[in-house]
């Protein structure tokens, strides 16, 4: 018999039904009290660093830190966090308690390009369901769709007034229509600007014409 | 209106920089405050009568007074978090007006005699967080923020830091968690953020809005402030409308005009030959209203007299095209999805709510299910640690009171379609298909529909 | 550091006016009134309460909301409730919530008959569920470390594992991943949980969702009996109660005493135990033959070491092990001396110690207890690594400078000069400083200077005016410190009183006697010197030139394998009885829990077999029982005059809190 899922959809981080590897050390803090360092490249340690200094306790970089090292590697992946953990004096189990807290950080790999529909109740009101389901449907078909994008139901991205929206690596764009998918899938994958015309940026709020 | 006072210039070009917002009367009220003893800049804030805009409208000067006084370290944080379905005002404010809320944030400090400030800003909104960081070093450049600022006493430093995706770091204790580098779970209060808050130290914890009302209300005097709105809810307010509206927005209002005025007024209504089914008077954690309580002034006490609440100050209007049952399981799934999972009845309470809610919609209900889900949500409220969960279970409940009769119609239907094809359990899908007859089902009863 | 005077008040609990120290959370105040307040998350051990999940919610007049009683400290004249409905209907709905994802699998569970859930379920939950979606499943149990195992179905996320690898022990290697419903307990990538106290979060969870893996499906709560008793595996010393089935202990649970072990216990006490009962136990009393040793009876064993003995007579050196009692020291000591006439006895590792300097150590104005460290304003942890001289100590150090700010600092008594200088800022945090040092500080030819300075930075801090302040010394033996008190050094009698004759050798000194053929025999009581004493090559010669090499040994090291001539089975803790000493000396009784090896428990306690080798040696011990084994060390000893078993009981008696207690 299968067992149930908890969800249908189960959990973003595989684990729950995995033991531990008992040939595995315990994962004490990397380069600390005589457990072995990781390599961590120049430029990301900088980066740490920088973010812990600001703050009257350190510990507070850990989400500029882990967001430094999602960039770097495309996701928090063991190593990515090995080295956050190294940096910070951290165990890697600390860290990765943060890293599976938080919507934004990818604890699996994904695409390059991040896409986030928001399908909360404003923007599924305008249409959102079927607009995800038309950008996963063009991803899944392209074949560079699961390297080049991370499109995922987002909650309320806060830009209900442009519903139904998206957000293309931190750029809002919207109200979009079926129509708009193909062009901005392009757009990301020529590196444009995203659908200039629909980019929240360009909006004027103060009187009631600005609005549709 | 037309005195706006937040938005008064907020299309202007350049808003954000600072030449511009200068040339506007920009950290007036901030050099003005500085000559001010911290007492007095406080009396402002209190004759003021400003209550947070948030989501729980206390009133802020008094927040401010609870702070101890005494050289201890204490801390002033922004909560620029946004996550609240329906809300993005905030969102405005930043990328378009920045200083006004740096402003804003260096005189309530000075108020609150805290050294250490940060901008909590949501990990989504990249492009404000940049206005942010960029107005910042503006600020920083001209004396505005830093050491001895405009040659008083008072210092301050400011740190925007950007969150990474949880609802719940909204909550002002899984916001200082999440600031002190853990996972965003909320703290058991008291002791309150004002006596033991970020690092321990005593914490002001205010919304961006809040923030940037501050000064305005050091250029009108608090007590000029105070006339505007109504007695307890003073003042001016920013309206996120969006949902199935014409013109869906931010709105700046005088606080206690006809909910009317907002939806038809300024929002345009609902679409071409819809209907008002039901409206989120303020964010999706406050009860729903129907189209009978279109007249209730929006302020604070009379929306929660109306037996909902301000919240964040965003109507999400729903029309009658919208299933209630589907509108129930998108709500109750986003806040099975942002429960921080510390506390039992919310961690529990709306997993089992989606899945009781998913049974109605795929025809494996009966009638007595909405009796043992109006039972959870009564189970829920109130028992929490903080109040994720009763903002799931008050608008899930109002939902089963108000539109019980629609629930009950989905059932039925439901379930004549699940018996008709078994294989196939009707689900999200079909479940839209049968949205007109249900609803001509419910039109008797459903108040609203 | 000051610590917290409870002030008494008076509260009301469901209509009963009840006394409780102020400030208290509620669930303990309510235990004043005989109520209780279930709880889950609660547990007081870990810290602050979290109030996660909302098991103890109580009606407390003028206040709206139900409150968490766990969170609530208890006021003057405050009116609490726990039966009226609001609280029922909170209390079964909580219940009913924990259960939904509970699989209910009692029957093949662990923890049931000792389960918290199924007793407050039963207590104060609904008694059915409304709740028909289908349940999690997930594959179960899985490995968590190699000793305990997970499983997840039946967590019911109350954080009290997390918070102890968080605030506890500090490791942060076992963490919540995910958030809200999903969210579970782990570790980070499928690496296992090994930490030095990983064991404590089997005790801590109130469902059986960490279960012990040594102890899996061994016993249900109806089998077995529990005993208390005393871990000897290390100074620590630890409480600890002992699960018994068919005379057999299968696992080792901590018995909380905050003077001693603040509920804990290390993974070797917890874990090692079961192992004691191996195959590898000696049972039968051997005696070499032929180069073997073989199993022989108890009268041949007894006849071939009282001879052996006989003939060196007093060129007999005698060495006692950290395991064993006061009272086998006391007898040991008393063969030698009185039997023998040998003054050469030691159960010292760092060599002797100048008796006025001993003593001077022992001054009962200068030592520290056990929560003095928690409460120090300072703390020197000096020539000692707690986690590997008394592990118990590095959480409580830890819990000092956790909730107490206490300021921790380390030291080494090779630079002199420096440890001088540190110890001149001591007591700039405040005058309540401890220093923890180790038995090596004493050790080598630094040994006497050090012992020296350490006097001195202790009369320059006023430790023996100051209550908080003290020295406190981890011996090298688990009970090295009963063992002096009951005379077993070469320069001291019982309680360090003076010896009419000269003094003897000391370890090390009977190894080169041993070895210059001055000395014939040795007497290792629970001791294996190639084992636990330094220098193995001199040793090795010791024992190879040692004509009779007679030893009490519950396992056959290398040592006696190869040197010993009669080897007597001696018991593990669970067997034993008497009392052994905390190193701030408190005396701590061992009672046995179950009986000794051997066919029909036919071994013989060790003090038995030191009374009868003595009677076959013309000495009358005077020793039935080990009640009088007892009564004789406590005679003996003046510290401990009028001390009886009961009064040491389940917690031990500090003997310096005692009326009794005058510098020796
Ligand atoms: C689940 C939850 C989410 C919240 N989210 C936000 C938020 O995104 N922004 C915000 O300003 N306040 C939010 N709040 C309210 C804060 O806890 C807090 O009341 C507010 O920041 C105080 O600022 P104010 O007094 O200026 O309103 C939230 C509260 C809860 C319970
Ligand atoms: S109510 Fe929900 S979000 Fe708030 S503490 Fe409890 S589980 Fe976390
Ligand atoms: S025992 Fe009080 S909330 Fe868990």
């Amino acid at each position: 018999m299968t067992p149930v899922p908890r969800y249908a959809h189960g959990s973003r981080v595989p684990g729950w039904d995995t033991p531990a590897d008992l040939d595995k050390d315990p994962a004490t803090i990397p380069g600390r009290g005589g457990s072995p360092s990781v390599p961590v490249p120049a430029e990301l340690r900088a980066e740490i660093e920088a973010s812990m200094a600001l703050y009257p306790n350190s510990h507070s970089a850990t989400l500029p830190a882990l967001q430094a090292a999602q960039r770097l590697h495309g996701w928090c992946s063991p190593e990515a966090i090995e080295q956050v953990a190294c940096v910070m004096g951290l165990t890697p189990a600390d860290l990765a308690a943060v890293a599976t807290f938080y919507d934004m950080l990818e604890t699996e790999p994904v695409g390059r390009h991040s896409v986030y529909v928001c399908t909360n109740i404003s923007c599924s009101l305008s249409g959102a369901d079927a607009l995800l389901a038309a950008v996963q449907e063009a991803v899944s078909e392209a074949a560079d769709g699961a390297s080049e994008f991370n499109v995922r139901a987002f909650e309320c991205l806060g830009a209900c007034d442009i519903a139904p929206m998206a957000s293309v690596d931190g750029v809002y764009v919207g109200p979009l229509s079926l129509a708009d998918v193909p062009a901005l899938l392009d757009d990301i994958r020529a590196g444009r600007p995203v659908l200039p015309e629909k980019q929240l940026a360009k909006r004027a709020c103060a009187d009631v014409e600005a609005n549709r | 209106m037309s005195d706006k006072l937040l938005f008064k210039d907020i299309d202007e070009p350049g808003l954000n920089t600072l030449a511009v917002y200068r040339r506007r009367g920009g950290y007036e009220a901030l050099r003005q405050a500085l000559q001010l003893a911290p007492e007095d800049v406080l009396k402002q804030l209190e004759a003021s009568g400003l209550r947070g805009r948030g989501g729980a409208g206390f009133a802020m000067g008094k927040k401010v007074s609870f702070l101890p006084k005494g050289s201890m370290d204490k801390y002033l944080v922004c909560n620029a978090d946004e996550s609240e379905p329906g809300t993005f005002k905030d969102r405005e404010l930043m990328q378009k007006s920045p200083h006004m809320l740096l402003e804003g944030i260096v005189i309530a400090s000075y108020a609150a005699g805290a050294n250490r400030s940060f901008i909590y800003i949501r990990g989504e909104y990249v492009l404000q967080a940049d206005v942010l960081d960029a107005a910042l070093a503006e600020a920083r450049e001209a004396g505005y923020i830093g050491e001895q600022i405009l040659g008083s006493e008072h210092s301050l430093s400011l740190v925007v830091h950007r969150g990474a995706g949880a609802y719940i770091c909204g909550e002002e204790t899984g916001l200082l968690d999440s600031l002190e580098g853990k996972r965003g779970n909320p703290r058991l209060k008291p002791p309150f953020p004002a006596n033991q808050g970020l690092y321990q130290g005593p914490t002001l914890i205010n919304n961006v809005e809040t923030l940037s009302t501050v000064p305005t209300i050091m250029r009108m005097g608090g007590e000029e402030y105070a006339k505007l709105g109504v007695q307890t809810s003073t003042g001016t307010k920013l309206v996120s409308i969006s949902g199935q509206v014409r013109r869906p927005g931010n709105y700046e209002i005088e606080l206690g005009i006809p909910s009317r005025e907002i939806i038809f007024g300024l929002a345009g209504g609902p679409l071409e030959g819809r209907q008002i089914k039901c409206w989120f008077p303020g964010g999706s954690s406050a009860p729903v209203l129907t189209a009978e309580d279109l007249d209730v002034p929006y302020d604070f006490d009379s929306l929660a007299k109306a037996g909902s609440m301000l919240g964040s100050g965003a109507i999400i209007v729903v029309d009658d095209s919208t299933p209630i049952v589907e509108l129930a399981i998108k709500l109750a799934k986003f806040y099975r999805h942002e429960s921080c999972g510390k506390c039992t009845p919310c961690r529990e309470g709306t997993n089992w709510t989606v899945e009781m809610l998913e049974r109605i919609d795929s025809g494996e209900a009966t009638p007595m299910d909405l009796d043992i889900m109006a039972s959870v949500q009564e189970h829920i409220i109130g028992n929490c640690l903080c109040v994720l969960g009763d903002a799931m279970a008050m608008p899930i409940g109002s939902m089963i009171a108000k539109f019980r009769p629609e629930f009950e119609a989905h059932i039925e239907s439901a379930r004549a379609r699940a018996d008709l094809n078994p294989a196939h359990p009707a689900g999200h899908t079909a479940g839209h298909q049968a949205g007109a007859s249900e609803q001509a089902l419910a039109a008797q009863g459903a108040p609203g529909a | 550091m000051p610590r917290p005077e409870p002030k008494t008040i008076t509260f009301t609990i469901d209509g009963l006016e009840v006394q409780a120290p102020e400030n208290v959370m509620l669930v303990d105040a309510a235990k004043h009134g005989d109520v209780e307040i279930p709880v889950f998350c609660y547990e007081p051990k870990l810290g602050n309460p979290v109030g996660a999940c909302r098991m103890c919610l109580v009606e407390i007049e003028g206040i709206g909301k139900l409150q968490t009683g766990c969170s609530t400290p208890v006021k003057d004249g405050m009116v609490v409730h726990t039966q009226t409905e609001r609280v029922k209907i909170a209390q079964q709905a909580v219940v009913e919530f924990l259960l939904i994802n509970h699989p209910l699998d009692c029957p093949v569970c662990d923890k049931g008959g000792e389960c918290p859930l199924q007793d407050i379920t039963f207590g104060w939950g609904p008694g059915h569920s409304r709740f028909i979606e289908p349940k999690r499943h997930f594959v179960k149990p899985l490995e968590l470390s190699p000793t305990i195992a997970i499983d997840r179905e039946r967590c019911i996320l109350c954080y009290r594992c997390a918070r102890f690898s968080q605030e506890i022990s500090e490791d942060h290697q076992l963490v919540l991943l995910e958030r809200g419903a999903h969210s579970y307990i782990s570790t980070f990538d499928g690496h296992p949980y090994v930490a030095p106290f990983s064991g404590n979060i089997v005790e801590l969870c109130p469902v059986g969702a960490l279960t012990s893996l040594p102890y899996r499906f061994r016993a249900r709560p109806w089998d077995v009996e529990d005993a208390g008793s005393v871990c000897t595996l290390c100074p620590s010393q630890c409480n600890v109660t002992l699960t018994v089935r068919d005379d057999r202990v299968l696992r080792v649970l901590a018995r909380q005493n905050d003077e001693v072990d603040d509920g804990w216990l290390c993974d070797r006490g917890r874990f090692a135990y079961p192992a004691l009962g191996g195959d590898e136990r000696i049972t039968e009393p051997l005696i070499r033959d032929g180069g073997e040793l073989r199993p022989v009876s108890w009268e041949r064993a007894l006849e071939a070491a009282a001879s052996g003995l006989k003939r060196a007579g007093e060129r007999t050196g005698a060495i006692a092990g950290g395991q064993a009692t006061g009272e086998e020291g006391f007898l040991l000591a008393r063969l030698l001396r009185e039997g023998l006439g040998s003054p050469h006895l030691d159960s010292r590792r760092a060599g002797t110690l100048p008796l006025e300097l001993h003593r001077a150590l022992s001054d009962p104005a200068l030592q520290a207890k056990i929560s003095d460290l928690e409460f120090a304003h300072s703390v020197l942890v000096l020539d000692a690594d707690p986690i590997e001289d008394m592990p118990i100590l590095d959480l409580r150090l830890r819990k000092g400078v956790r909730r107490h700010d206490m300021k921790l600092l380390e030291a080494s008594s090779e630079d002199l000069p420096a440890l001088r200088e540190l110890a001149l800022s001591l007591g700039q945090h405040g005058e309540d400083v401890v220093i923890l040092w180790h038995e090596r500080l004493t050790a080598g030819p630094n040994g006497p200077a050090a012992t020296q300075a350490l006097l001195e930075i202790a009369a320059s801090l006023s430790m023996s005016e100051v209550p908080g302040a003290g020295l406190l010394e981890i011996p090298a033996g688990s009970n090295g410190r009963g063992l002096r008190e009951a005379g077993v050094l070469p320069n001291a009698g019982p309680g360090l009183c003076e010896l009419d004759d000269a003094p003897g050798r000391d370890a090390r000194g009977i190894a080169e006697a041993l070895i210059a053929g001055e000395l014939a025999a040795l007497y290792l009581l629970q001791s294996d010197p190639l084992e636990e004493l330094p220098e193995r090559d001199l040793w090795e010669q010791a024992l190879e030139r040692a004509s009779t090499v007679v030893a009490h040994a519950s396992f056959l090291t290398d040592g006696l394998r190869a040197h010993a001539d009669v080897v007597f089975p001696s018991e593990a803790y669970a067997e034993k009885e008497g009392t052994v000493v905390h190193p701030d000396g408190r005396l701590q009784r061992l009672r046995p829990a179950v009986a000794r090896p051997g066919k029909f428990g036919s071994t013989l306690a060790g003090w038995q077999v030191l009374a009868k080798v003595a009677s076959r040696l013309d000495l009358d011990l005077g020793v039935l029982t080990g009640s009088m084994a007892s009564q004789q060390l406590f005679d003996a000893v003046p510290f401990y005059a009028g001390l009886t078993l009961e009064e040491i009981g389940g917690r031990g008696v500090r003997w310096q809190e005692r009326e009794t207690a005058v510098t020796s």
